[in-house]
């Protein structure tokens, strides 16, 4: 008898290229999972060498278009550390308050774009919009996206592509008037967002989702005074506790033939699982009191080992987002202009930050000219790729029973969990399934 | 009358053209209700072949698999879009042609199976086959993007004219960070269209863009170093960055060298 093969060439509704393939053997025996990525690679590392440190960030924004901001702002944070450049308060708290927009943003596209569909058994959202009982909700979708959208507007200037922030700071920061404003869109949006995890709950609550926990080990920041998103301590479930910047010693690397994302493990252990979920476990007392009591009201316990409740984690993000986004806009105050300062030295630093996807890492040593001598880049998919293989080769045993078309979508479902962004990934998804 | 049937197609790049179009929540519903869209891969898992009346693509050609991919787009499209910086002029992944060897980027980059890696030099699609028009930016401006849609169902040509960043910057009455800055602004031999967006966020203009039509690049190299006093490398840093394999951007490198 041959084998069972379940093989998606192109993985859909997530970003890049990439392929599963599952190879089945005849009396059921699991041969192979594997999570190719075949987005080519652009080598971002090596073509930051011999660059100015000021092109980084710019540079590194455009590894992925769906975080940008947590790459721009880990290698912002590594040049400063390599520089000893100080920063004001303001051009902290502005930066935080944009990677809370970004979690907003994010969230809000991988929950109702890319992974709603799935739960519902829709083929995409354009299909939920032609249902007349959903379009209500689409709509609001979009309107809260569109939000988190124009908070990266107006801090950076752009939805996607950074242009304001800069080494030191912001060459312009937004109005007091404009800020205030935001804040009251935040505010109107909260009702939503509550409804989102009422949702998000309803639908990971379907069986036969609740059966599927994996308990791995999940790492994210971690920081006693607040969610963890722009700085703090690297922190796992399994008890990892280090600083930051020291995640290469921790966090080991190798290139596997056929996937050009390089695989992740924990020195000494075993693979790991970073984003939403990671985040929620181990920082569910920083939470605003709004988002824990909406986890509380849908009986959302940590540690939650389950990767489909992912999602969950995911809105109530989006709750926490919009209350830290009003405190920080609170605590901004009146803005006022700061030229951006730094003085270029040689130097060595290492930065990780929250992307919505999990840790986004980044080191970088420059010359006493301010010429890059070194960059070390590492996406949280790239993190994330050994943990979604073994989560098919635990799960895909329990789906035996159904059909080819059921089973490709249970293991596209798996991927994305984990809301993969493969072009970061690789510096991509296809499902191959095969079964006898 | 049938809806036209827009495809959306993506090499190498990081996807952000495609998200452009998710980020036009606004006009969202509207677009989807004028076209049909049998292929868009970051947004829906069915995904039919062609053939397709226009076909948005976004990314730059990278290895065999993609050029030979792109062909078959070709094949299938009636108009095909050249969609953001990286399908126009390779963008920051074209720098890698300048520097180096293909086996040093690998070693650099930290991969140790070579034989797994099929790369050549990155360039826009244009390169390889004809474009019946472009969106430019890195991201795209979305009401560009908006402007183009709404061109292409009405069957005319959208008015993007070919003016440099300065006109655009002008208008809003900035102060000009070239001249009265001092700052290595590449506004004036940029593309416009994104109404100056850094220059009036009192940041230099870095070219994303690609070249302006009819800019004089060896002239504003000139000026880099001869009144600013941008080293040599500076320059060519400057030029080789998200449009290096234009013969515009190529002829501000040539006058420095």
């Amino acid at each position: 008898m041959s084998d069972r093969r379940i093989f998606v060439d192109y993985l859909a509704r997530a970003e890049g290229e990439g392929a599963i393939d599952v190879v089945i053997g005849p009396n059921g025996e699991i041969k192979e999972t594997r999570w190719k990525m075949f987005e080519p690679m652009r080598f971002f590392e090596a073509i930051g060498i011999g660059r100015r440190c000021e092109e980084i960030p710019e540079i590194a924004q455009r590894i992925c278009g769906i975080c940008p901001h947590p790459h721009h702002f880990s290698t912002v944070q590594a040049i400063e550390r390599a520089m000893g450049v100080q920063l004001s308060e303001q051009t902290v708290l502005l930066r935080k308050l944009f990677l809370l927009g970004d979690v907003l943003q994010s969230n809000a596209l991988h929950l109702y774009f890319l992974a709603a569909p799935d739960f519902v058994g829709y083929d995409s959202v354009i299909a939920m919009a032609a249902n007349p009982e959903l379009l209500p909700l689409v709509k609001k979708a979009l309107e809260l996206k569109r939000l988190g959208n124009d908070m990266s507007v107006l801090l950076g200037g752009h939805e996607i592509m950074f242009r304001s922030s800069v080494i030191g700071g912001f060459t312009k920061v937004p109005e007091t008037s404009d800020l205030r404003k935001t804040k009251e869109r935040l505010k109107a949006a909260k009702e939503f967002a509550l409804e989102t995890v009422n949702l998000a709950a309803t639908l990971a609550a379907q069986p036969p989702y609740p059966e599927y926990t994996r308990k791995c080990e999940h790492v994210s920041l971690h920081s006693e005074d607040e969610y963890a998103l722009y700085d703090g301590r690297l922190i796992s479930t399994e008890g990892l506790d280090i600083p930051n910047w020291d995640y290469r010693h921790w966090i080991i690397e190798e290139h596997v033939p056929g996937c050009n994302c390089k695989h992740a493990t924990i020195k000494g252990r075993d693979s790991f699982l970073v984003g939403p979920l990671a985040r929620v476990n181990n920082n569910f007392r920083q939470l605003s009191a709004d988002a824990q009591a909406a986890a509380f009201s849908v009986n959302f316990k940590v540690p939650e080992f389950n990767p489909f409740m992912s999602i969950v984690a995911r809105a109530i993000e989006i709750v926490h987002a919009i209350d830290g986004a009003i405190e920080k806009i609170d605590q901004i105050g009146q803005t006022r202009q700061e030229e951006p300062r730094y003085q270029v030295q040689a130097g060595e630093g290492y930065a990780v930050t929250e992307a919505p996807r999990g840790i986004c890492c980044h080191g970088v040593r420059v010359d006493k000219n301010g010429i890059v001598e070194m960059w070390d880049a590492t996406a949280p998919t790239a993190r994330n790729v050994r943990n979604a293989e073994k989560d098919l080769a635990e799960f895909v045993p329990r789906w035996l029973h159904l059909s080819d078309s059921e089973l490709t979508l249970m293991c596209e479902m798996t991927l994305r969990n984990y809301d993969p962004c493969q072009s970061c990934a690789t510096h991509a998804f296809k499902v191959n399934l095969r079964r006898a | 009358m049938a809806k036209p049937k827009v495809a959306f197609f993506k090499f190498s790049s990081c996807s952000g053209c495609q998200l452009s179009l998710l980020n036009l929540e606004n006009y969202l519903l509207d677009i989807l209700g004028a076209v049909e869209i049998p292929y868009f891969v970051m947004a829906q898992r069915t995904n039919l072949a062609g053939p397709y009346d226009i076909a948005f693509v976004e990314g730059s050609i990278n290895t065999p698999r993609e050029l030979e991919e792109l062909k078959q787009i070709r094949k299938q499209s009636t108009k095909i879009i050249a969609f953001g910086t990286c399908a126009n002029t390779g963008n920051v992944q074209s720098i890698k042609n300048f520097i180096g060897t293909q086996r040093e980027m690998e070693e650099r980059a930290g991969y140790t199976h070579f034989e797994d890696i099929l790369s050549f030099p990155v360039k826009g699609i244009e390169h390889y086959i004809k474009v019946d028009g472009r969106i430019l930016g890195c991201a795209p401006d979305l009401g560009e993007i908006l402007e183009f849609l709404r061109c292409a169902l009405l069957g005319i040509n959208p008015a993007f004219l070919p003016h440099p960043v300065c006109n655009e910057c002008k208008l809003k009455e900035n102060v000009c960070l070239l001249l009265s800055k001092k700052q290595p602004c590449m506004g004036p031999v940029s593309a416009g269209g994104c109404g100056a967006l850094c220059p009036s966020l009192n940041r230099q203009c870095e070219g994303c863009r690609g070249p302006a039509k009819d800019c004089n690049p060896a002239a504003l190299a000139r000026i880099f170093q001869y009144q600013l006093g941008l080293s040599r490398e500076d320059i060519v840093r400057k030029f080789q960055k998200y449009a290096g394999e234009t013969p515009e951007f190529r002829k501000g490198v040539e006058a420095v060298r």
